[in-house]
């Protein structure tokens, strides 16, 4: 098994389908509001800025990842650390992904719930993306790419038809005061705001898969540069749909932006279609971050297969999911905590393990040697 | 009171049984088995690189097993070449037979009686009426010898026998011969029979394969050989249009029953030295002959293996039907859609022997299979290549909608008429209701009633006899439709939803994968029902997985979608470009010839070198 | 992969089990709300008036249409808020109502002037079952009266009456797009302020009766009313159906704080840059006693800006429409080129004079700025907090106004020349 996964590659097209539809996800869960909520009209401006520091940081790690081709965080911090590191490592991301993806599984739930199933309780609505989850994960990454690398084009199609369609409510003086609540805002309050690439750092994950460097960069900044355009497309249309401090209210923009889409009499009420784009973008979501949880696991403890993980971590997050009591509680948690600190787990962890071991670790190369 | 104990016992006994079986299949269900360490068939890249980087001991295994194969054909046609183990498993049947023969003589002999004997035991004459066994003499060099020539009659061409090998045994040899020959084997071989297709056989294993398969053999007292004319003349239908694949403009011929007649027509159509076909027989006791044919030199080499490892690998005591034999040699069964292409069109068949695959053909079918098949192939009629590029993309976007209507159609009625009342307009809605009010059941269970009874009138429209058959399709929509809706059993808009989607299915360009979509409707009736979109969506994320992982000869099923492949494939994929676009092979099938054209296929819309503006012109 | 099959089976089993489908509601379960009335309650807060959709009436189950009378029925219940009302409405409503198809949602006068939608706007973001699509009005009678004077004549359905009936401003210009999601945004912007459709039931049962006390003309200095100067239900006509919509109800926040007729609608819109085109009615600039008709369009959005001079804001508004000469019952030859020109110059007059009229109505009277002129002062702040300070809805009420408008005839008509009706006695002769 450990063999058949070594030979398992896939292209540039699928890994960026797969890191696109990842980061796009936040788009859908509530990514504009986000931006207003930081700067007020000056919510697109965090998002050029906060691309350009998602660049940048991409640009310093891919520097330095060009010694390190085909090889994932956990190669590289075994042979800086042993598997001491390697473990240590392997337990933060997990934490990370088990973390993200239970509070990440328990908004789309809420969401779906307050958008059409009111009256379903909670748990009926979570088990649709279980299912979903448990069956990516069967099926395995490569399944997984595939199935982005079809998918992706439509979400995308999907979100701009939104975008195109609710134009006539532009206004396009919504976007004044131009800077805002303030250039502090911006440049401060939204430098944390980084963290809507954090599922960038699964590219460093899949890079056994990928290969080469250059593909590998290629994925990255096509990634990064799609999904800032989605997300200032959208941060825009929604600014300029609900100004300022009206578009702090709603917390699903892209579905209030969609209920408002019409044209004549019959052209209308398209909102439930947008429940399929949605649901398909967090079916993958989870999934695929599902699969990389049992994936982290399995490398970290050097475990030869990864299907028996399935079952029991898809009940640890099902649990996970339903702690916070309230729908509220876990925008919450997910905004006031995740969405401000995750970027020190996907961008400076990648970062500091890979000086360390390009500066201060070039000369070992046994384990490499042991690799080969 | 013992009693009681006495009977419980055994109950008890077997209830534990019971539960540890319960047990079991829980603990295969739900955790976790080591999988079977399968060998899995990927179809390796041509380029040169990935040649160079495997190791010797991977090039060398292939071919050890091919080896193998060979020296076990000459002795056991069907065997396994899978393991090392073949001969005390699937064989038992096989061995059965041969040591029958072990008892028995197992080739022909010297004295005419032992052979006749042994014949009539074998074919069990007189029980057997349609055996013919003809007992004459001939004359050779003035010496009269006994022979007998047995053949199934109805299987064989009586005028050819009469002709060909009667007449000039029984008149001819009494000619004079200006020959030296004193063998009596040869002389009848080399001056007597003037039959074409003559083989000398000493088996009697192989004289009967010949015999059951319309020869005739020819003993002759002496000699320890049989003569085996092939004189195959049964009846057969002819060359007639295909009755699945029509289409309005193209070839209008079919596949008959007649595996030569086929490879025949295949190789009409594909005029070319490196078109291979090669004979196989499948099944113990049908040996029925199929062929198998590729191009060589476009065709990857570990693919032609590969189809002709599982081929070969086949053990079953008959198999008749190209259906049987798609069920034996395709990936996996549980895969919601065909994985190999059957067709009835030789255009079809050549078409994609020159994309690189690989088609079999099997004896009295007239469906050729085509192997790997993707699922946008499956999607694909070949009228679209047919017609110009316009009209083709106009059809293939009818037939999308088609498909998309015949999967989800009811799912989606369902969903939005259960969950998403804010969907529909106002009017439509208020409609729906109105119909709807005297309607007793919930619109679930209105449709499934509605789908079914359309699934009934398709089954039975089939399986009745001729002429009543079209009568029942209208008497089954027309007026069970209408007295359906009268009886307020089902809302009239529920009978379009039914029979746009009916409409669409028939829209698939292939039966099977028809068949596929029309299963797993329901499925989407369920989960829309359950969770509206939600539940749609998810239905489409598994069904979507489930296809994605599948695998179609080491093809990825979704390809050249995913995984997108770098050239190929998208000229004629969902829309189809200009014919003379469509420039390379698909990449995913790694042919040996990339290049189906030059970059200017159209030789006249480039000037020559040296000619003016008055050259074309002149042209 | 068998695996994952039986999982899923499994699975499936038991969220069929679980389910009882919790969400599902047959389209037939449920009762179509059209029309929502807010009144002032008698007993209670509020009272309120739902117009629900009879299916089987509009849909008439294929006998070919169905009957107009009997195609919705109306409830009126007082409660202390809607959500309470619809609880009540559903006791004897057999069928649960659902909101999803509402249209409209009338308010009575005399509720809007206490501001109370205030709550029912609030409600509004949290409800997914009504549409922000949903048009705003205001009824000058109860909004009881109101619903119930809807009685379509060329409809079936009173959706369809109520979709064609409000969007008419398209090509009437005495009503404006007042959707509920606009009327959301404005109702909580610091720039601008909220208006709906005005809505009245027709005071006149037969011609005998007409009068035009309700007129706006005399205001005006008209000896006759235009056809812009009426609000709804002062409209002279009978026949046909007895709910109208003319004019705007103004808002400041959620109360209401005036009323415009529909001329003064129609100048609203061409300075939102929302006007598309419709007739307009004039004297004859040189024959006082003849009429001359225009088919005015817009031919570019209106150019507004706003400078703050000695801290008081002067807002220049620039209209530019274009028009096509209906009818000229003088006979004059207003087509020739330097006559146009007079008649143009007449219609800008008319036009910036009644522009005018309406601005300082709204800034000094009112006090309200329904065109959103605040969002021209917006861009020239930096920040959100400066913005926020200086309070642009307070100061709106001190500003001057310099109105240009500039209107291009561009086409006569069928008629390139006209010629004066010939009368025995010589008159008409020119």
């Amino acid at each position: 098994m450990a063999m058949a996964e070594n030979k398992i590659k896939f292209g540039k097209w699928e890994a960026s389908a797969l890191i696109i539809t990842l980061i796009i996800t936040q788009l859908i869960l509530g990514f504009p509001r986000l931006m207003v909520e930081t700067a007020g009209t000056a919510g697109w401006i965090v998002v050029l800025y906060v691309t350009i520091l998602a660049l940048l940081a991409f640009f310093i790690i891919e520097k330095l990842y060009s010694s390190f081709k085909g090889k994932d965080l956990l190669d590289i911090s075994e042979r800086i650390g042993g598997s001491i590191l390697r473990i240590l490592v392997g337990i933060i991301f997990l934490a990370y992904f088990i973390f993200i993806i239970s509070i990440v599984l328990r908004s789309f739930a809420e969401n779906m719930k307050v958008i059409t199933l009111q009256q379903s309780p909670i748990s009926y609505v979570t088990m649709f993306f279980i299912i979903g989850m448990i069956a990516g994960a069967y099926a395995g990454i490569e399944a997984l790419v595939r199935f982005c690398a079809i998918v992706m084009p439509i979400i995308l199609a999907g979100l701009l038809l939104i975008f195109i369609a609710v134009s006539p409510h532009f206004n396009f003086e919504n976007i004044f005061p131009i800077l805002g609540t303030g250039p502090i805002d911006i440049f401060g309050k939204g430098f944390l705001r980084v963290s809507v690439f954090s599922a960038i750092s699964l590219l460093f994950f899949i890079t056994p898969f990928i290969k080469t460097h250059k593909s590998f960069r290629t994925v990255g900044y096509v990634s990064i540069g799609v999904s800032a355009a989605f997300f200032f497309v959208g941060t825009f249309a929604y600014l300029l749909v609900y100004p300022f401090p009206i578009g702090v209210e709603g917390f699903l923009p892209v579905y209030q932006l969609s209920r408002l889409v019409e044209y004549g009499r019959f052209f209308q009420r398209i909102e439930s279609v947008f429940v399929l784009i949605w649901a398909a973008s967090a079916l993958i979501y989870l999934s695929s971050v599902f699969y990389f949880i049992v994936y982290v696991f399995k490398k970290t403890f050097k475990l030869e297969y990864y299907k028996p993980l399935i079952l029991p971590f898809a009940i640890l997050i099902f649990n996970i999911s339903l702690i916070p009591p309230n729908l509220v509680t876990a925008v919450e948690l997910e905004s006031k905590y995740i969405r401000t600190y995750v970027w020190i787990i996907s961008f400076v962890i990648p970062i500091v393990i890979l000086v360390t071991a390009k500066y201060f670790k070039r000369g070992t190369n046994k384990e490499e040697k042991k690799n080969a | 009171m013992p009693k009681n104990v006495h009977i419980k016992c055994p109950e008890s006994i077997e209830g534990v049984k019971a539960l540890a079986d319960y047990k079991n299949i829980i603990k295969q269900l739900l955790f976790f088995n080591v999988p079977p360490k399968d060998e899995t068939f990927i179809l390796k890249e041509r380029e040169s690189e990935i040649k160079e980087l495997q190791s010797e001991e991977e090039e060398q295994q292939p071919k050890k097993r091919r080896e193998k194969g060979k020296i076990r054909k000459i002795t056991n046609p069907c065997c396994d070449n899978n393991t090392g183990k073949e001969g005390n498993g699937g064989n038992g049947g096989e061995e059965d037979k041969q040591n029958q023969g072990a008892k028995s003589p197992t080739e022909v002999s010297k004295k005419l009686s032992d052979n006749l004997e042994y014949m009539k035991k074998i074919y069990s004459i007189p029980t057997n009426g349609d055996m013919v066994l003809r007992e004459f003499d001939i004359v050779v060099k003035n010496e009269v010898i006994p022979a007998f020539m047995i053949f199934f009659d109805g299987m064989t061409d009586r005028k050819v026998i009469n002709d060909n090998i009667m007449q000039p045994l029984m008149l001819l040899s009494n000619l004079d011969i200006k020959s030296d020959e004193q063998d009596v084997e040869s002389f009848v071989k080399d001056h007597i029979l003037p039959h074409c297709q003559l083989k000398v056989e000493k088996k009697y294993r192989s004289i009967i394969d010949e015999v059951n398969f319309g020869g005739c053999a020819l003993f002759i007292d002496g000699v320890e050989t049989s003569f085996v004319a092939d004189v195959k003349g049964w009846e057969h239908r002819g060359v007639e249009r295909p009755n699945t694949e029509l289409v309005l403009r193209g070839p209008q011929e079919g596949f008959g029953e007649l595996l030569r007649v086929n490879t025949a027509l295949v190789r009409k159509t594909l005029k070319d030295e490196d078109l291979i076909v090669e004979n196989i027989s499948i099944g113990r006791r049908s040996k029925t002959p199929c062929s198998m044919l590729y191009i060589k030199d476009i065709a990857n080499d570990d693919l032609v293996d590969e189809v002709r490892r599982r081929l070969k690998s086949i053990d079953v005591d008959y198999i008749y039907d190209s259906g049987q034999l798609e069920q034996m040699i395709e990936d996996c069964a549980l895969v919601p859609a065909p994985q190999i292409l059957a067709t009835e069109r030789p255009d079809r068949v050549a078409t994609l022997l020159t994309d690189g695959k690989v088609a079999v053909m099997i004896h009295g079918n007239p469906f050729v299979l085509v192997m790997p098949a993707t699922f946008p192939e499956l999607l694909t009629s070949p009228e679209d290549t047919y017609v110009r590029f316009p009209y083709g993309n106009f059809l293939r976007i009818i037939r999308g909608i088609g498909i998309a209507f015949a999967l989800l159609l009811p799912g989606i009625y369902v969903a939005v008429t259960n969950f998403h009342h804010e969907m529909i307009p106002t009017d439509l809605i208020l409609a729906i209701a109105a119909s709807r009010e005297k309607v007793p059941f919930p619109s679930v269970v209105e449709i499934l009633i509605m789908e079914l009874a359309f699934e009934l009138i398709r089954e039975a429209g089939i399986r009745i006899p001729g002429p009543i058959g079209p009568t029942l399709g209208i008497v089954g929509a027309l007026i069970l439709g209408q007295a359906a809706v009268a009886a307020n059993i089902v809302s009239p808009i529920l009978i379009i939803v039914v029979a746009v989607t009916g409409i669409g299915s028939f829209a698939i360009p292939n039966f099977a994968l028809g068949f596929a979509f029309r299963i797993l409707r329901f499925g989407y009736i369920f989960l829309g029902a359950m969770a509206g979109f939600l539940g749609i969506t998810t239905g489409l994320f598994l069904h979507g997985l489930w296809l994605v992982s599948a695998k179609s000869y080491g093809v990825p099923f979704m390809s050249p979608l995913a995984p997108k492949v770098r050239v190929g494939g998208y000229e004629n994929l969902l829309a189809r470009a200009p014919i003379w676009k469509q420039e390379v092979r698909p990449d995913y099938l790694n042919p040996k010839d990339t290049r189906r054209q030059p970059k200017i296929s159209r030789g006249w819309v480039q000037k020559k070198e040296g000619e003016d503006g008055n050259g074309g012109k002149q042209d | 992969m068998r695996k994952l099959i039986c999982i899923f089976l499994i699975v499936s089993i038991l969220c069929g089990l679980l389910s009882g489908c919790y969400d599902r509601r047959e389209v037939d379960e449920l009762a179509y709300v059209l029309a929502i009335g807010l009144d002032k309650g008698k007993t209670n807060k509020l009272k309120i008036t739902l117009q629900i959709a009879v299916p089987m009436a509009i849909g008439g189950g294929g006998e070919g249409g169905g009957d107009a009378e009997k195609a919705s029925t109306i409830v009126t219940l007082e409660s202390a808020s809607m959500y309470a009302g619809l609880d009540l409405a559903n006791n004897f409503v057999s069928k649960q109502l659902n909101l999803s198809h509402a249209k409209v949602l009338v308010v009575s006068k005399e509720l809007a002037q206490e501001g109370g939608i205030e709550g029912f706007m609030m409600a509004l973001p949290r409800g997914r079952e009504i549409r922000p699509n949903m048009f705003i009005a205001v009824s000058r009678q109860s909004a009881e009266e109101y619903i119930r004077a809807v009685k379509p004549v060329l409809e079936v359905n009173p959706a369809k009456f109520y979709e064609l009936n409000f969007r008419a401003y398209r090509y009437t210009g005495f009503t404006a797009n007042t959707d509920l999601h606009d009327f959301y945004l404005k109702m909580k912007s610091l720039y601008s302020q909220p208006v709906a459709i005005l809505a009245g039931v027709g005071r006149f049962d037969e011609g005998q009766e007409f009068d035009v006390k309700g007129s706006t003309f005399d205001e005006k200095n008209r000896s006759i009313p235009l056809e812009g100067d009426f609000v709804a239900g002062e409209i002279t006509k009978s026949g046909g159906v007895k709910a109208e919509i003319m004019g705007l109800a103004v808002f400041d926040g959620a109360k209401m704080v005036g009323e415009l007729d529909g001329e003064a609608t129609m100048y609203y819109l061409m300075i939102q840059g929302d006007f598309n085109n419709s007739y307009m009615t004039m004297h004859d600039p040189l024959q006082k006693d003849k009429l001359v008709i225009l088919n005015i369009k817009r031919s570019r959005n209106p150019k507004r800006d706003v400078k703050m001079i000695n801290g008081k804001p002067v807002i220049d508004v620039k209209i530019r429409l274009e028009a096509d000469i209906q009818v000229l019952q003088s006979g004059i030859n207003y087509e020739m080129p330097q006559n146009l020109v007079i008649l143009e110059k007449a219609y800008e007059d008319f036009i910036k004079e009644g522009m005018k009229r309406l601005l300082y109505l709204t800034s000094q009277e009112y006090n309200t700025d329904i065109f959103g002129f605040g969002e021209r002062v917006k861009q020239q702040f930096i920040t959100w907090g400066e913005w926020e300070k200086y309070g642009w809805l307070k100061k709106y009420k001190d500003s001057t106004f310099n109105v240009d408008v500039d209107l291009k005839i561009r086409r006569p008509g069928l008629t390139i020349r006209s010629s004066p009706i010939q009368y025995s006695n010589g008159e008409g002769a020119q």
